[in-house]
């Protein structure tokens, strides 16, 4: 004997008030009144003795009893008063149903029907034979966990949950959701009932490497038919080549996820110009990389698709956008060029201009950048520029003094413009000590002060760096600090066009980046739209994660990369449910014998009691104020 | 909005009573008028019967062809059509107003329908309320317009005071000699016994109508256990204690009551309707007093 709502304990004290309310009313209701009458004639008949009056507080006490009985019946009713054990209480279930992008596939046998229709089918036969006092609540799987509905007995809301429930973009986290769909049901209260899994199991490798199920004692598996032939583009990336100028090396990756081999053809566009097709074989479950080159400096649209299509389109286009190839124009002003010349031609994306110091003109373009090799023009330059040893006489920074050879040269650290230079690399000659301003940034300081400084204006637009040596003259032209010297000054003077760039096509669902880096405070993650995408930088990575088809940019340090989460998040193998597990959708009969909702019953039977103490002793009652017409029509 | 006297009748129920006529079996002696013939031979305008001619007789009524032809003096006789005055007793008294107060409504509302019947046939009313007294009346006659009048006189009217039928019956008596059909409209409700004096009055030549009101509490009380009874006219209490088998007494006494007032109105050829005031007006004017022929 069980009551749902309540324990023993309240049921007794809520019924004992309402019992002693009732009694107390029925006393109230039976004590004696006052009523006024047209006449007394007839209670006291001629020749007779008036009735007895009996002093007794308890008049009618079947009626009282009634009345009692049909309170006890309603209170039973609210209790949700059930007979026998716990077995028979109500239980409450999960529903975990899969809803990661391989549910979109289409059914070969069915038409205009794909593998979310089955699941649903499934679900909702499942959910028919669940007793209707269990509660239900339903979790989309795919990526990430999340509950649909809260826990629920009106099985309309579950039933539109599970049909509004459509494929997403990332394949299933099944650990984390059946240990989701646990951590519900310990916290919901009532008995657990069973976490029902309804979907085709599929799962990634990194998943089933770590799959870590929860201890579920009542573990149901709705397995769904997947035998669909199917192969899509795992990745497509986009990297500048290194070894040509204005060139793109494109990697694409093709995976066969059918059980027979197949041939696929794999075409790349690029702002809807065919750039080449690759026919592809393909062994069964087998992946295959092809390449491509694509020449543009041009931002664009670059598009690869998969011939034949198959039963899952969703993998067989990706697509991601191309960045312009953007350069540095530098304008070198020297009578000696030769020697910054491997220098400057080192990187492709310098665009170097060498002219004489007589040709000297000023730079209109303010993104340029002017090298004055010991030269000192009479108009000075306002862009970025880059003093080499300038002359002493009439010198634009005052010099403190000028050496014939520098001692105990040490580079300020944690500055870009010295990232990576170290003070016993450098055999420096003769150099110019400065006398900086206070706005002056020192990089290179000797014994007697510095001899490299750098300035940049207030609006960050134009910089300055200034060496008072000269690097590519004497032994320093073959220290590896003077090509980094140089970089470092280009990234400090165009950081945009010196970043790292590296495009790819993913699929959706968790990512990491490798990153070297530890200082979170330089990492973006960010979406198109330019809202930030929560990360974490962990293990050499920044992890984020996308539930969706998106574009992301990742920026860290000095590299980018942009992400085209354009690719749903495959599956690599099918999971085998443990031993032991239910599996398909229980017999109505199953459902049926746990199904002993007592309270309906015993609510009507309540009512019917207290209805029927109404009719036969209530004081307004219709027996008793019923207009009998025919003795009175007869008696007229 | 309902102004002053419609609040009893509305138009539609009015309109509906126009073809009813209050009906009495006897004739009374009185004035030509009314729709209730007389067997009293007078200067009506129908031809009822010739006499021989006696001195004295009107010569204006002689049938002169008869006179040329038989040489005998004939004296036409005309049917006279009187204004026999319709009195109407209705009960004011506390016991009326008992309860919910629905019983003295009802009989007001009652008593209007009669006077619109009766001066739609342009017969004269005369509305004469009581309790311990007769009280104050309004004579009512010229036809439908004069119904106002009745329904104003009938919603100023008032419940208070104890029955006393012998009191009533003797000031009738010897207020109003001549005779006539009697409407009695109450509850018959008095603290002695009411039938001697309806039969008194009944004796003196009256025609009886008793039209018996009672609440469905004044027949069925529904109270149970113990209840402290206070009579309403007189303010005498009984204590009591109320189970079924007390309330099948009542009943039955109160049957009793009602069948000894029926008795007394078909004993002297008068008629008795007993309305319980839950009853319809519509239906106990078409229904009940139709099928007693109090009306038709």
């Amino acid at each position: 004997m069980e009551f749902l709502n309540l324990t023993f304990g309240q049921f007794a004290a809520l019924f004992g008030a309402v019992a002693a309310f009732s009694v107390a009313l029925y006393l109230l209701d039976r004590t004696r009144r006052k009523q006024i009458v047209a006449t007394l004639r007839f209670w006291v008949e001629p020749g007779k003795a008036a009735p007895v009056t009996r002093r007794s507080r308890i008049q009618q006490p079947l009626s009282l009893l009634l009345q009692l009985v049909g309170m006890l019946l309603l209170l039973l009713a609210i209790a949700e008063f059930q007979f026998g054990g716990r077995g028979n209480a109500r239980r409450d279930h999960v529903l975990v149903l899969d809803n990661s992008a391989w549910m979109g596939a289409a059914l070969p046998t069915r038409p205009n029907a794909n593998l979310m229709d089955l699941a649903r089918a499934s679900a909702l036969g499942w959910l028919r034979a669940v007793p209707a006092a269990d509660r239900v609540l339903l979790v989309r799987a795919n990526g990430l966990a999340t509950p649909a509905t809260a826990w629920e007995t009106d099985r309309r809301v579950i039933a539109r949950a599970i049909l509004e429930t459509t494929p997403g973009a990332t394949s299933l986290n099944l650990s984390q959701s059946l240990e989701f769909a646990s951590q519900l049901q310990h916290g919901s209260g009532s008995l657990p009932g069973e976490i029902v899994y309804a979907g085709p199991g599929r799962i990634s490798t990194r998943e089933a490497n770590n799959l870590t199920l929860p201890k579920i004692p009542a573990f149901r598996v709705l397995t769904l038919d997947d035998n669909i032939a199917n192969s899509g583009i795992r990745s497509l990336g986009a990297r500048r080549s290194a070894t040509d100028t204005g060139a793109w090396d494109i990697l694409l990756r093709v995976r066969n996820y059918g059980t027979a081999p197949r041939a696929v053809t794999a075409t790349l566009n690029f702002g809807n110009i065919p750039q080449g097709s690759r026919p592809i074989e393909l062994a069964a479950g087998a992946e295959q990389e092809v390449s491509f080159s694509v020449h543009t400096r041009a931002a664009g649209l670059l598009e690869a698709r998969l011939y034949p299509k198959d039963a899952f389109g969703a993998d067989n286009y990706a697509a991601l956008e191309l960045p312009e190839s953007r350069s540095l124009r530098v304008v070198v002003y020297s009578d000696q060029p030769e020697g910054l010349k491997p220098a400057l031609a080192s990187d492709t994306r310098v665009l170097p201009e060498f002219r004489k110091t007589a040709q000297y003109v000023p730079e209109p373009d303010p993104n340029a950048l002017v090298i004055l090799h010991h030269f000192r023009p009479e108009t000075l330059p306002r862009g970025n520029v880059l003093w080499i040893d300038p002359p002493q006489a009439n010198s634009p920074f005052q010099i403190m003094a000028r050496l014939d050879h520098v001692e105990n040269l040490r580079w300020v650290p944690d500055h870009p413009l010295t990232a990576g230079l170290r003070a016993r690399d450098v055999q420096l000659g003769a150099a110019s000590v400065f006398v900086p301003r206070p706005t002056d940034i020192r990089l290179a300081e000797a014994t007697d002060g510095p001899v490299m400084i750098a300035s940049a204006s207030d609006n960050g637009k134009s910089h300055t760096v200034v060496m008072g040596f000269d690097p590519f003259a004497g032994a320093m032209r073959f220290e590896l600090t003077t090509p980094l010297m140089l970089a470092n000054v280009f990234r400090w003077v165009a950081p945009d066009v010196f970043r790292d760039l590296d495009v790819g096509t993913q699929s959706a669902g968790a990512i990491a980046m490798p990153y070297a880096g530890k200082d979170k405070d330089t990492v973006q993650v960010l979406t198109d739209s330019g809202d930030n995408l929560p990360f974490n930088v962990r293990d050499k990575s920044v992890e984020f994660f996308a539930g969706e088809s998106a574009r992301v940019r990742v920026l860290a340090g000095n590299s980018e990369r942009v992400y085209s989460l354009t690719l749903p998040e495959m599956w690599d193998v099918k999971w085998t449910p443990p031993a032991g597990v239910r599996k398909g959708i229980p017999a109505w009969n199953d459902s049926l014998r746990r199904n002993l909702d007592w309270w309906p019953w015993l609510a009507l039977l309540g009512a019917a009691v207290l209805i029927a103490e109404w009719i036969a002793y209530g004081r307004y009652s219709p027996l008793k104020l019923r207009v009998v017409k025919r003795p009175l029509e007869r008696a007229a | 909005m309902s102004g002053r006297g419609e609040t009893l009748l509305d138009r539609e129920f009015l309109e509906r009573l126009e073809r009813l006529t209050i009906h009495w079996q006897r004739s009374f002696a009185g004035l030509v008028g009314g729709h209730n013939r007389s067997r009293f031979a007078g200067g009506g305008q129908e031809f009822l019967d010739h006499r021989h001619f006696h001195d004295g007789d009107d010569l204006r009524a002689v049938n002169w062809r008869a006179y040329m032809r038989l040489d005998k003096m004939f004296l036409k006789m005309f049917q006279i059509e009187p204004r026999v005055p319709v009195r109407m007793l209705l009960d004011t008294s506390a016991s009326m107003a008992a309860g919910t107060g629905e019983k003295f409504l009802f009989a007001r509302r009652l008593a209007a329908a009669l006077c619109y019947v009766g001066l739609v046939r342009l017969d004269t009313i005369q509305l004469l309320p009581f309790s311990a007294t007769l009280r104050e009346g309004k004579t009512l006659g010229g036809g439908r317009h004069r119904y106002r009048v009745a329904a104003e006189f009938l919603e100023d009217l008032k419940p208070e005071g104890a029955t006393d039928f012998l009191t009533i019956v003797r000031q009738y008596l010897n207020e109003y000699p001549q005779r006539g059909l009697v409407i009695v409209l109450s509850d018959f409700l008095d603290e002695r016994t009411c039938e001697p004096a309806l039969q008194y009055l009944a004796d003196y030549g009256n025609e009886l109508m008793l039209i018996q009101l009672w609440a469905d509490e004044d027949r069925t009380p529904p109270w149970s256990g113990e209840v402290d009874f206070v009579d309403a006219e007189s303010g005498g209490r009984l204590r009591i204690q109320v189970d079924d088998e007390a309330r099948r007494l009542y009943t039955e006494g109160f049957d009793a009551f009602s069948a000894a007032i029926k008795e007394v109105a078909l004993r002297n050829d008068g008629k008795y309707a007993g309305i319980p005031t839950s009853l319809p007006l519509d239906e106990a004017i078409f229904g009940t007093l139709v099928r007693v022929r109090s009306i038709a």
